[in-house]
């Protein structure tokens, strides 16, 4: 299908875009980590950028979602499938017109040689496709996540160190005030020159301790405050990142219960219905050699009771099949209204057919 | 209040202790089999022929579960990196379901690309080292991609049990002047989730051998692919084929299902089986009972059919099970269960001597793989 292969591609180039974004902002909040750290002017990481990334991942969502949405496309050719296994085809509806035996007969040959496994495995293949493209995407976030959790968590103990040793300059200033104001008492008291002198030099270092460490007060309190902004930075781009994440989660989860319901629907529903057209038809036919043999009479009788048996046997085994596909339609719809919280406006638009007209 | 039974019969393995010890399961079984085959080929159930085929449709089914063992591998422990888990079957099954065969397909065919990008093996070992001494980690991201690249190994070695294996011919003998022929072909069948071999022995009256005839050949493949589903009886499938094919009679056909495979731990059982693995409570490696079903259809003689509106051709009549009602009811001549397991539900099963198990031979496997017949 060209059009499945041409949408892949089209969402495997806004994977990497997007996936370039990632990594570049990653790499930004690091770089902003490193100033911060040595205390260099700080890189602002602008809000701006963020939305920019996040709406590029939707907008990558977006098509990735529309991307599984296109596998019903895929598979309605299924139910066309099941269509002519039950009807005649123009062909054979025309020959029947002549002979309603020869028919029947080429309607037989050709439900003998239906198979839909080629069917099963292209949509195995391309449900695949799409999960590898959403895994990749995933294991970027996640990566991109713990680097920057670890950078984070760095950080945050060298703001707490900061901070330690702002608060004790902080202590030793409110230490100084009252060893200054004695000092200046005790000047002003003071009656011989040179312990004045010497008292005043003590002064004089006392208040040069003082500014320098009003100084360092003020470039650790710069310091923690670029942290800080640093740290929140940081924190709403995890956040992000483990939103972006939940959301590929989702739409792997979305993806694999519908593939997986898929092939066992439409295994089964072919099958039995392979299986129910020919049994009978296969008895009648050997009935007819049979019919010649001695043993017929009591072969004869049997298969009215093995028919009826059979028909039991058919509606057991439908009944497991039924249970089984009643759990896959419960996981499917819970997988489906986590897809529709996050997707409600694609699916709107699909479900209304507005892709491909803009 | 009743709630709705949710139970339903695929599993899926979440734990990695649990998975490993299914596929650990597997490993001791795969062996006794070989043996539990030929002592059928000693006993002419087969022939030599039809043994060296069931062998390699066998050794092939060990491959491709030591590849699923190598994909889950690391189930449970690197969620993140591999989202899917191994489905089993546990009812009437006990094997993996027919998606993880299309999976493995499809893996196979990204094998070689994904191999060239991933590093070896030896790189990929001193990487962990380097991260368990120098990080004091564990190295779960290098031992997942360790995993993966065995994985794709084994796929590209190929040799595996298939979700479809394609029909092979063999040449038999000449008989009245048509050549003898044994088809054979196996599945993995996808409303039982079983592994399945058909074998065929058929007579060609066509003027080209059909090993050469580019015309027959490829639609007789078809047809037998297409026909091979547990859910059809053997009449069904014989009739059919020889309608299909005017100058190929098919004169046996047998099908043999080489499972479902009982645990106590991993499957859901019903009557007799279950109770006699519960009350067994055998050690690990010894819960387990594998149930092998071999059906037979024979020709007993031919008939002419009309064909169009002037020819005609000749048809197999089948015999079909002598006993009253039985024949029509399975399709086949004859039909034969056997049992294969370790000797600890095996004491149990004898004790027991349930009613249905008194007619289905029993292969008990012993220490060492030894593999006894019991009545």
């Amino acid at each position: 299908m060209a059009d499945f292969d041409a949408q892949i591609r089209k969402s495997q180039e806004e994977v990497a875009k997007a996936q370039a974004r990632i990594s570049a902002v990653t790499a930004r909040v690091e770089a902003a980590r490193a100033k911060a750290l040595a205390g260099e002017p700080e890189i602002d990481i602008e809000n701006a950028t963020l939305d920019d990334v996040r709406q590029h991942a939707d907008l990558m969502n977006a098509n990735i979602a529309e991307l599984i949405m296109g596998l019903d496309d895929v598979t309605a050719g299924f139910s066309r499938d099941f269509d002519e296994m039950r009807s005649k085809t123009g062909w054979e509806s025309f020959v029947g017109v002549f002979s309603r035996g020869k028919s029947e007969s080429m309607r037989q040959e050709r439900l003998r040689t239906a198979s839909i496994d080629d069917k099963l495995q292209d949509l195995i293949a391309k449900s695949d496709v799409i999960v590898r493209l959403l895994q990749g995407q995933l294991d970027l976030l996640n990566d991109q996540k713990t680097r920057v959790e670890a950078n984070l968590g760095d950080t945050l103990v060298e703001r707490e160190t900061t901070v330690a040793a702002l608060e004790s300059v902080r202590a030793e200033i409110a230490g100084m005030d009252p060893k200054i104001i004695e000092l200046e008492n005790r000047i002003s008291v003071e009656q011989d020159a040179a312990a004045r002198t010497r008292l005043e030099t003590e002064l004089a270092e006392l208040n040069t301790r003082h500014n320098a460490l009003v100084q360092d007060e003020q470039v650790k309190l710069a310091k923690s405050q670029t942290l800080e902004r640093y740290i929140e930075k940081g924190k709403t781009w995890v956040d992000s990142l483990q939103n972006q994440a939940a959301t590929q989660m989702v739409l792997i989860n979305k993806l694999q219960t519908d593939t997986r319901q898929r092939v066992v629907l439409y295994d089964a529903l072919t099958k039995s219905l392979k299986t129910a057209q020919q049994q009978d038809v296969a008895h009648r036919i050997n009935e007819i050699g049979v019919k010649t043999d001695q043993e017929a009479q009591a072969a004869m009788a049997a298969i009215g009771t093995a028919t009826n048996q059979r028909m039991a046997e058919m509606m057991e085994a439908h009944e497991d099949q039924m249970v089984f596909a009643r759990k896959v339609l419960e996981q499917k719809a819970k997988a489906d209204e986590r897809f529709a919280r996050r997707f409600a406006a694609i699916v709107e638009k699909h479900d209304k057919n507005l892709y491909g007209r803009e | 209040m009743a709630e709705t039974d949710l139970a339903s019969d695929h599993l899926e393995l979440y734990d990695n202790a649990v998975a490993r010890r299914y596929f650990a399961k597997f490993d001791r079984i795969a062996p006794p089999l070989a043996r539990v085959a030929a002592e059928l080929e000693t006993e002419g159930r087969l022939t030599r022929a039809e043994l060296r085929i069931l062998g390699g449709y066998l050794e092939g089914l060990a491959h491709s579960f030591r590849a699923l063992s190598l994909k889950y591998l690391l189930t449970g422990r690197a969620e993140a990196l591999l989202p899917n888990r191994l489905t089993i079957d546990r009812h009437e099954s006990g094997f993996p379901v027919y998606q993880e065969l299309l999976l493995m397909a499809n893996d196979a065919q990204h094998a070689l690309r994904n191999l060239q990008g991933m590093p070896s093996e030896a790189e990929l070992k001193d990487r962990m080292i380097r991260q368990i001494v120098g990080e004091l980690s564990v190295p779960t991201r290098l031992q997942f991609a360790l995993s993966q690249r065995l994985y794709a190994e084994a796929l590209i070695q190929g040799d595996l049990f298939w979700a479809q294996n394609d029909p092979e011919i063999l040449w038999l003998r000449e008989e009245a002047g048509r050549r003898i022929w044994l088809l054979s072909w196996a599945v993995y069948d996808s409303q039982i989730n079983l592994p399945v071999v058909w074998l065929m022995e058929v007579a060609d009256s066509g003027r080209v051998a059909l090993a050469k005839d580019e015309r027959r050949w490829p639609r007789v493949r078809a047809h037998l692919m297409a026909q091979s589903l547990a859910g059809l009886k053997l009449l069904t499938v014989a009739t059919g084929f020889d309608t299909d094919f005017d100058d190929l009679h098919p004169l046996r056909l047998r099908r043999l299902h080489l499972g479902p495979m009982y645990s106590a731990s991993f499957t859901l059982q019903s009557g007799p089986i279950g109770e006699v693995l519960a009350e067994a409570r055998a050690p690990e490696g010894q819960d387990w009972a594998l149930v092998w079903t071999i059906e037979d259809l024979e020709a007993s003689g031919t008939t002419r059919a009309k064909s169009g509106w002037f020819g005609s051709v000749e048809r197999q009549v089948y015999a079909l099970d002598p006993f009253l009602g039985r024949g029509a009811e399975t399709g086949a001549t004859r039909t034969d269960r056997y049992v294969i397991l370790p000797e600890r539900p095996y004491q149990v099963l004898a004790e027991r001597n349930p009613p249905g198990f008194r007619d289905v031979r029993k292969f008990v496997v012993g220490a060492g793989g030894r593999v006894i017949s019991a009545r």
